[in-house]
């Protein structure tokens, strides 16, 4: 074999891999594009093109739309623009493209499809009266329209056949039954054993010569029984390990095996590599990156799964058909288009156009062809395309409008001097509430949103934490270390507690391997079992009393060292035992991460006494998509380091006397303190308070109800989205009600995430300060007029567009198809190997997002609103590849706000266009509590004024 | 208290019948009102059958027979004793919990309703089965128990594999359950009785044979076959991992707690008649022991969360039906409780595996004991690999079945189909 084939084979494989899900293991949740492959084609070829490869939904279904069209979320101006915004062309005397578009849309087509159609005809109504919904053409009658429109139709062809893409499809249309029945539970049982990370009592033997290797020597065993499909494995695989082929070698002898000549190889690797995507793609994400595998590095090569797979398919074909050739030649039949399906619709299209029977006989062959094809190129995907941009239109009216009069006369913000306190939040769209709730509560307070990492891109090892890990977005690889270290006159405390772990962690190993063994579980489970009588009982009928209880005797048994961050680095070049990190951060890193936060969001001088930075992430139980939850800029963990770390930073004297020449200048009775908050429990935990200045426990103090009151405010408007919590309590049972679902072993909906993500502000935050966003907008504190050579938006751009582009994206698509692009309902879901979930015991590992996490989005495009002038941003947005991937092909959709003036311009292929028209109010309330209470469903931007109330 | 006996044990039924009535009228329940109820229904079953756990006394209480021909009759009776009331007890308050934990967890899923009316069917199943004071009673109980049991197993119907495992493991139930149904009919030929009271004499646990007969032996060893079918054990022991398509409550209740034990109580029930056979006995304990040693060989090598679970469960199955084959039948029961109320626990909370092993890991500061080494210790390479083989094809047991039953069974039908054609 020569260098070049094989380079061709990995090659091909590598290219074929793009279609495979990219989800890693799910202990680290990444949101990203779920069609990244795609990403460079428009949003609207790529969904289309992607359906018909994955067999899913590029929209949401046309009677979805319709039904938002009936709910006024789709006015029938918006029909008309998106109609109107694509080029027109002429079918005959007064009906041209333009209208026939509107009048399929609004009122639309009636369904019919290749199924229903004989009902409707034979059974239903369509042949016995016409449409009421549109106006009558006269005393025509629907036969005489139907035959009228028929007769012009050419007879229809016969049925076509085509080639099968791969075995299964020739083994379904011979014999009837699923090949991947029986290869894919071969595969699955030797894949899942071969990734496992720590489940399985006895690991995977010889695993450690790659999943081929190991699973020919554990399949070339005499004594063992095949299913009859599988008759032969044992001799073929023997007959491999014989000849010790390599996965390479037995790829090709497979694929010549089945008689594909090299240039169609790369047809059959993708559909072989879709038949069960997930743990292909589990194997291609590990090979790549070994290391997020959480435990155990393995060899993982999608060329050793490639060679088990097909050797599989051929040992069934063989058995099945007889022959690994044949399938090659079976002729698929392609359904016969029905004649009366195309007839039907022209039919359907004619009564909305106002056609009569007339009208359509008297059209000359020109304009009838023109009629038909335009009906029939208007098919069901383009007119849901249209109906999507005109679902974003309205989306995207209902945002701009109230935002922009809301800029002309904003809500004053505090005076420098009379700021009691500033919160730095992330920018996540679920700190939206209680941002408004903190400022709200006390308007004296400000706050900001910077992305949750705030700068520290860190390998951060907590004290509890057996190694680092990287608390950043996923593009970034930390160059400096982090540890958390007990203070020196705590360090016997911190010992004992890790002596205590360790004791424990023992202690429910052996529990929880003994339970499940033969003697051992016997006596465990006779004697300790009765004892789970009590979790089991009080976990589910009362589980925030387990919850506090579980807490408490923890606080009683493990002792809490008082801890500070290793960070700082005065040796230049100090490095960690590895050599691979840099110890903390030197001087001028320091000053350049505080800087970068501060200096983005305008933060230049005249802070508050204290300055507080909350990072956050999500606690939950029986939760596999936890981290799902956690902060997206820290790489899908929790950002409360990064906080404690940004505030310690911030604290030291140097660095501030160094920010002074940044144009940064922190009063020096202004005091940082870092924090986490749980999106989940909403709690709100500070840290090292004890270094606080005794002269500011006042203000921190206050700044402490302050967080209290508008925790519970936050958590009392999340609740109104869940229908278990009634729509009359108060804040104090709502922060009740959403620690209870964190505390849950049967909630499945913890918390709904970013679920209802659709708008990225990038702006100052005095321009949305007292606007009610319904947890709905990324929040992201940009000053313009500090920015004159745009660095800090090209840097804020750089990090939110990918970021908040992958979150829109992925619950874009794992919502309008929750089973092609999702990974379903999370009932049956079965954790396995501690990389994925799988539905029952031998499935495919499903990714994407669960439909309990997705099922009250709005499918929109996320909105980005940038405080900047077109040609700055394009200057920003062309600069760099990516951005420009994302805004050129839409995958994002794009507007500036003015700094000078505020009015707001819309990017649309290529141009920016000033936003006109007020139709959609800006209603107010006098406080979000009274705008949103007792309601469920999405609101509005509403301005709240608390002033104006009294 | 006797009294109120059968109605405690029809309460279930009587609120499917509303429930089904309700339902057929087009009544659409909203969710709160269905759990509140159910919520109350196990409270007051908990209350009734927890009273009885005190009550001293074994009784029966007849409710007549179902029919009469000549001097044969079927009787319908219930008994309460050291061994059904705590049964019948855990059975309610499981069912209880399961309910609970259901309604949060099946939330908003369109089959909510469904679940919760096969959470009943179950528990009524389940009454009846421990509280039958006959096999004809019990059978009743133990099909119910089987029909909720697979309709939740392909609980998620507009998929294809929970269908596909459903249909399994109900061809598994229908085979097992030939071997009750055949007992009962030769106890009705040989001896005109099924009922425990004519079969076993004494009280719980003192019980004797009330019948010494050499036919006594292959009603037991019937009965044994019938209960390792419903505990995935021996010829029925490979469909317990495929039940794990259903929703995690249903998994937790059915196969972590009570269905899965109701064998053993029908054993624990027939023990004395196995016991005074000693071909009965030794086909128990090489059942059990046999399923116990294949199924922790098997659990060792599962990689998902639930079947290892389940490998286990079927593990310590196997020692319930060895110690009940050795007639440690008190024992037994304390295995059995303990058992199920600990499975329960793990299956409930088997989506926790990825967050407890993390915090396991990081407590145990990045080294866990490693695990399974002694296999790598003390046997030669080639027998490892081979009883890894053996693990990882869980036994042999479905490709057996797919070798040596399915495949002959679709050849005969293919070749009886042709003959049809032809023949036309």
């Amino acid at each position: 074999m020569s260098a070049t084939t094989s380079n061709h084979l990995q090659h091909l494989l590598d290219h074929a891999a793009h279609y495979l899900p990219a989800q890693g293991p799910i202990g680290v949740f990444i949101h990203h594009n779920t069609l990244h492959a795609f990403q460079s084609k428009t949003f609207e070829e790529a969904v289309t093109e992607a359906a018909s490869i994955y067999h899913t939904e590029p929209y949401m279904a046309e009677a979805a739309y319709q039904a938002e069209l009936k709910a006024d979320r789709i006015l029938p101006d918006d029909i008309r623009v998106v109609v109107e915004s694509e080029p027109n062309s002429s079918i005959c005397k007064g009906l041209d493209r333009h209208r026939l578009r509107q009048v399929m849309l609004l009122p639309g087509v009636r369904s019919i499809d290749a199924s229903t159609v004989a009902w409707h005809l034979e059974e239903g109504d369509w042949l016995t009266k016409f449409r009421s919904d549109v106006p009558s053409t006269g005393d025509d009658k629907p036969t005489t329209l139907w035959k009228a429109i028929e007769s012009r139709l050419p007879q229809p062809s016969g049925s076509q056949s085509y080639k099968p893409a791969r075995p299964a499809d020739a083994v379904l249309s011979l014999n009837g039954e699923l090949l991947d029945e029986i290869v894919n539970p071969a595969l699955i049982r030797l894949a899942g054993a071969f990734l496992d990370q720590g489940v399985a009592y006895w690991p995977m033997p010889l695993r450690e010569l790659g999943l081929y290797a190991a699973s020919r020597k554990i399949l070339s065993h005499k004594r063992a029984i095949f299913p009859a499909h599988l008759t032969g494995a044992f001799e073929v695989f023997l007959d491999q390990e014989r000849r010790a082929l390599s996965a390479e070698q037995a790829l090709r002898e497979q694929l010549s095996e089945l008689g594909v000549s090299e240039d169609e190889w790369d047809g059959l690797i993708t559909a072989e590599l879709l038949g069960l995507p997930g743990w292909a793609g589990m194997i291609h994400k590990l090979e790549n990156e070994p290391n997020l595998a959480p435990h155990e590095t393995v060899p993982a090569s999608l060329m050793d799964y490639m060679a088990l797979r097909l050797t599989f398919t051929v040992i069934a074909l063989r058995n099945m058909l007889g022959d690994t050739k044949s399938w090659r030649t079976t002729p698929l039949a392609k359904p016969s288009e029905d004649h009366r399906l195309i007839t039907a619709q022209l039919f359907d299209a004619a009564q909305l156009a106002g056609l009569s029977s007339t009208r359509i006989t008297s059209l000359t062959a020109d304009e009838f062809r023109s009629f038909r094809d335009e009906v029939l190129g208007f098919d069901n995907i383009q007119r849901r395309r249209l109906l999507h941009l005109a679902y974003e239109r309205r989306h995207e009216r209902r945002i701009l409008i109230p935002l922009q009069k809301h800029r002309v006369d904003p809500e004053s913000a505090p005076a420098s001097d009379q700021l009691a306190a500033q919160v730095i939040f992330c920018i996540d769209e679920r700190e939206e509430s209680i941002r408004r709730a903190l400022e709200e509560v006390d308007p004296q307070i400000e706050t900001h949103g910077a992305a949750g990492f705030f700068g520290c891109a860190m390998d951060y090892t907590g004290i509890d934490d057996a190694h680092g890990v990287s608390l950043c977005p996923v593009v970034v690889t930390p160059a400096h270390q982090v540890v958390e270290v007990p203070a020196p006159e705590h360090a016997e405390v911190h010992e004992k507690r890790q002596l205590l772990r360790r004791a424990w962690a023992k202690l429910a190993h052996w529990d929880h391997v003994s339970s499940r063994s033969l003697v051992r579980g016997w006596v465990t489970s006779t004697i300790l079992g009765f004892f789970s009588a009590f979790p089991l009982i009080i976990r589910i009928l009362r589980p925030l009393a387990w919850a506090k209880l579980h807490e408490r005797l923890v606080k009683l048994m493990l002792p809490e060292p008082k801890t500070e961050l290793s960070f700082l680095r005065e040796d230049a070049e100090a490095r960690n035992a590895e050599g691979t990190l840099l110890a903390g951060f030197s001087t001028t890193e320091k000053i350049d991460r505080v800087a970068a936060v501060l200096g983005t969001a305008g933060m230049l001088r005249g802070h508050a006494r204290i300055v507080c930075v909350l990072g956050h992430g999500s606690t939950s139980w029986n939760n596999p998509h936890e981290s799902a939850h956690d902060c997206g800029a820290c790489g899908g963990r929790r950002g409360g380091p990064n906080a404690r770390l940004f505030a310690a930073m911030a604290n030291r004297p140097e660095v501030r006397e160094g920010l002074k020449s940044r144009g940064i200048f922190i009063p020096e009775d202004t005091w940082f303190i870092g924090g986490y908050h749980d999106t989940c429990s909403d709690e709100v935990e500070l840290s090292d308070l004890d270094l606080v200045p005794a002269s500011h426990a006042g203000i921190l103090e206050r700044l402490r109800n302050s967080l209290d009151k508008a925790r519970a405010l936050s958590a009392h408007e999340r609740a109104r989205r869940f229908e278990m919590a009634a729509s009359d309590i108060d804040p104090e049972e709502g922060l009740k009600h959403v620690q209870e679902r964190a505390a849950h072993l049967a909630e499945p909906r913890p918390e709904y995430g970013h679920c209802t993500n659709a708008v990225c502000i990038v702006g100052r935050r005095k321009f949305t300060r007292g606007l009610f966003f319904d947890r709905r907008a990324f929040l992201v504190s940009y000053d313009p007029t500090v920015d004159p050579d745009d660095g800090a938006l090209g840097r804020v751009l750089g990090a939110v567009i990918p970021v908040c582009g992958g979150i829109s994206l992925e619950y874009y698509f794992s919502f309008v198809d929750n089973e092609g692009y999702g990974c379903g309902t999370k009932l049956p879901h079965n954790v396995t190997g501690l990389i994925g979930v799988m539905n029952g015991f031998q499935g495919d590992l499903r990714t994407g997002l669960p439909l309990q996490m997705v099922e009250i989005h709005e499918p929109v495009r996320i909105l980005f609103v940038i405080e900047t002038t077109p040609a700055r941003l394009m200057k920003v947005i062309k600069a760099n590849p990516e951005l420009n991937e994302f805004v050129s092909n839409r995958w994002i959709r794009v507007s500036t706000m003015d700094p000078d003036d505020g009015h707001i311009e819309v990017y649309r292929d290529g141009i920016f266009e000033r936003l006109e028209g007020d139709e959609e109010p800006l209603p107010t309330a006098p406080s979000s509590i009274q705008f949103y209470q007792g309601k469920m469903e999405h609101l509005p931007v509403a301005r709240i004024i608390p002033s104006r109330a009294a | 208290m006797y009294d109120l006996l059968p109605y405690l044990t029809a309460l279930p039924g009587l609120f499917i019948i509303v429930l089904g009535c309700l339902w057929l009228v087009g009544v659409n329940l909203p969710e709160s009102a269905l759990t509140r109820s159910t919520k109350l229904l196990y409270a007051l079953l908990s209350l009734g059958f927890g009273w009885l756990m005190f009550e001293a006394n074994s009784f029966e209480v007849d409710l007549g027979s179902w029919f009469e021909i000549g001097s044969y009759h079927y009787p319908i009776t219930l008994v309460a004793d050291k061994l059904s009331i705590p049964f019948a007890f855990m059975t309610v308050v499981l069912a209880g919990i399961t309910g609970t934990f259901s309604q949060r967890y099946l939330h908003r899923d369109p089959g909510f309703f469904r679940f919760f009316l096969l959470l009943h069917v179950f528990a009524q199943g389940a009454l009846i089965i421990f509280l039958a004071g006959s096999l004809d009673l019990l059978v009743a109980g133990w099909e119910l128990v089987g029909i909720s049991s697979v309709l939740l197993v392909g609980f998620f119907q507009y998929r294809r594999d929970p269908i596909r495992n459903a249909l399994r493991v109900f061809a598994t139930y229908r085979v097992a359950d030939v071997n009750i149904l055949m007992a009962i009919l030769l106890l009705h030929c040989w001896y005109h009785t099924a009922s425990w009271d004519d079969l076993v004499r004494g009280v719980w646990p003192n019980l004797s044979p009330a019948i010494q007969d050499s036919g006594i032996t292959i009603i037991s060893i019937l009965l044994v076959l019938a209960a390792s079918g419903k505990a995935s054990q021996g010829p029925f022991g490979g469909w317990l991992a495929r039940a794990m398509e259903g929703p995690t409550p249903s998994s937790a209740v059915f196969y972590g707690a009570i269905s899965i034990h109701a064998g053993a109580y029908l054993l624990l029930r027939a023990a004395p008649l196995i016991l005074s056979s000693t071909l009965a006995q030794a086909v128990l304990i090489f059942i059990g022991a046999g399923t116990a040693i294949v199924g922790t060989l098997v659990h060792r090598t599962c990689t998902d969360a639930k079947t290892s679970i389940a490998y286990a469960a079927q593990t310590q199955l196997g020692i319930i039906f060895v110690e009940i084959g050795l007639g440690w039948t008190t024992f037994a029961v304390w295995h059995i409780i303990g058992h199920a109320l600990l499975r329960m626990m793990q299956f409930l909370r088997a989506p926790s595996l990825l967050h407890d092993h993390h915090k396991l890991h990081a407590a145990a500061g990045g080294h866990l004991a490693s695990t399974g080494a002694h296999y790598e210790r003390l046997l030669p390479p080639s027998i490892q690999l081979w009883l890894y083989r053996i693990a990882l094809a869980r036994g042999f047991y479905d490709a057996a079945i797919d070798r040596f039953i399915v495949a002959p069974i679709q050849a005969i039908g293919r070749v009886l189909a042709v003959s049809e054609r032809t023949s036309k």
